[in-house]
């Protein structure tokens, strides 16, 4: 398992565990936190958005072209900054244990 | 005794009827008087479904039938709604070209929407009184235009109503390769003689010339054929245009068309005389049309990608090369 902390809309922390092997969004969306990931990992809702705390966010695969696309069509209504993330792109592994991140706000 | 060549004797159990796809190219849909504005109904052709319309503005559209959401059909329960077709399950629409343009409820569109088309539609244009699709399996767009054609395209100077459509148990390929098969003119046919045929190929277009300028035939690719007959000094026109219902059947189309001549001429009482001699038995021919021969074989035969030809026959395997084209991805293919 790794370990994730999160910060809720709420403002309040916690962790919780992802399987690895599994999207970061799976886990992010069992765990309540307001994650929907609608589409299942498409990259056409834009309901998983994070925040990624800076140190972690260079040790995530980079974004792909259609990532950002989406990004770029969510920041009309919510605020996209440069550690924004799909956490559906996010593939969960051990090394990412402890990753800090902060739930987007809802579309 | 040799050893005998059993392939040759054993290779019909393998063959099939129609090794095929669905060619590349222009196809007539319907004539454009049969479908209204706002209109939508299900057609089949191709090997399978499409959603035909026509939008407020009168502009026609195929589109595959199931919607890129969530899979509704939506040539059932789904409208055109002022330019785009409707689907009827949650109202996403679409433009005759398959852009999707309204989601009524997402407050953001998914990015792909705005990249590309996401709804499988065949380009369009309206030609000759009639609808017609461009059809490629890989979606390309058209490589080709569909031609001038004075004989129903000039507005005075022709006349001729005559229409027929018949269903061929075959493709297109099959049907259109008599055209160069000269020895069946003959044999099946019973012309007097077997006439010499000269054939040309540039690109989608096929000149044939058979019985030194008695037939006068140019091919646009598989779903267009003009055909003048020249005889009792007059030219009748045969304007073919077949359309692939499925790998196995074809619709063949054909509007019969001569100069206007005055009623009570002999040049129009020969006019339609020859057109009828296109068709069927006309009385006094000694050859037959194609309705009252070829169907039999058509209907029954099977293809062999590797004939026994012998001298005689005509240019049978420079019209398979030719109409190879229209088969992309299939060059390699030896059952074509």
């Amino acid at each position: 398992m790794a370990r994730v902390h999160i910060k809720g809309r709420d403002g309040i922390e916690l962790d919780i565990d992802a399987l690895p092997g599994t999207a970061l969004m799976d886990a992010l969306r069992d765990a309540n936190t307001g994650v929907e990931g609608t589409c299942g990992g498409m990259m056409s809702c834009g309901t998983c958005h994070v925040y990624v705390q800076a140190d972690w966010l260079v040790r995530l695969p980079a974004k792909s072209q259609d990532e950002a696309d989406m990004l770029e069509a969510i920041a009309e209504i919510v605020t996209v900054k440069p550690e924004s993330r799909l956490s559906c792109q996010i593939p969960m592994t051990e090394e990412l244990s402890g990753l800090h991140l902060e739930i987007g706000p809802p579309t | 005794m040799g050893t005998m060549n059993l392939k040759m004797l054993l290779e019909s159990k393998e063959l099939e009827r129609c090794p095929f796809p669905i060619p590349v190219g222009w196809f007539h849909v319907d004539f454009s008087e049969n479908l209204k504005v706002g209109e939508i109904r299900n057609v089949e052709l191709f090997g399978q479904e499409w959603v035909l319309f026509r939008t407020e503005s009168g502009k026609p559209g195929m589109s595959d039938p199931y919607c890129p959401h969530l899979g509704a059909h939506m040539g059932h329960g789904g409208k055109v709604c002022g330019e785009h077709l409707r689907c009827p399950f949650h109202h996403w629409e679409y433009d005759t070209s398959g852009w999707c343009k309204s989601i009524p409820y997402a407050k953001v569109m998914p990015p792909v929407v705005k990249k590309q088309a996401i709804l499988r539609t065949l380009p369009m244009v309206e030609k000759y009184g009639m609808l017609w699709a461009w059809y490629h399996p890989q979606c390309e767009p058209p490589s080709f235009e569909l031609p001038y054609i004075a004989e129903i395209e000039d507005a005075t100077g022709y006349a001729g109503t005559r229409r027929g459509s018949w269903t061929a148990n075959t493709c297109i390929q099959e049907i259109a390769e008599n055209g160069v098969d000269t020895a069946h003119l003959k044999f099946l046919h019973g012309a007097p003689g077997i006439p010499p045929v000269d054939a040309s190929y540039d690109g989608p277009v096929m000149k044939l010339d058979i019985g030194k300028g008695y037939i006068v035939g140019t091919a646009y690719g598989p779903g267009l054929n003009v055909m003048r007959f020249n005889q009792h000094g007059i030219t009748a026109t045969m304007i073919s245009y077949s359309v692939p219902i499925s790998l196995d059947k074809t619709q063949m189309n054909m509007s019969f068309r001569h100069v206007d001549y005055a009623e009570g001429t002999p040049e129009l009482h020969a006019s339609k005389k020859v057109i009828d001699h296109m068709i069927g038995a006309a009385e006094g021919e000694e050859s037959a049309g194609f309705e009252s021969v070829d169907f039999v074989v058509w209907n029954n035969k099977k293809y062999r990608p590797n004939p026994l030809l012998c001298d005689g026959d005509g240019p049978v395997l420079q019209f398979r090369k030719w109409f190879k084209q229209f088969y992309p991805g299939q060059e390699d293919s030896t059952k074509i």
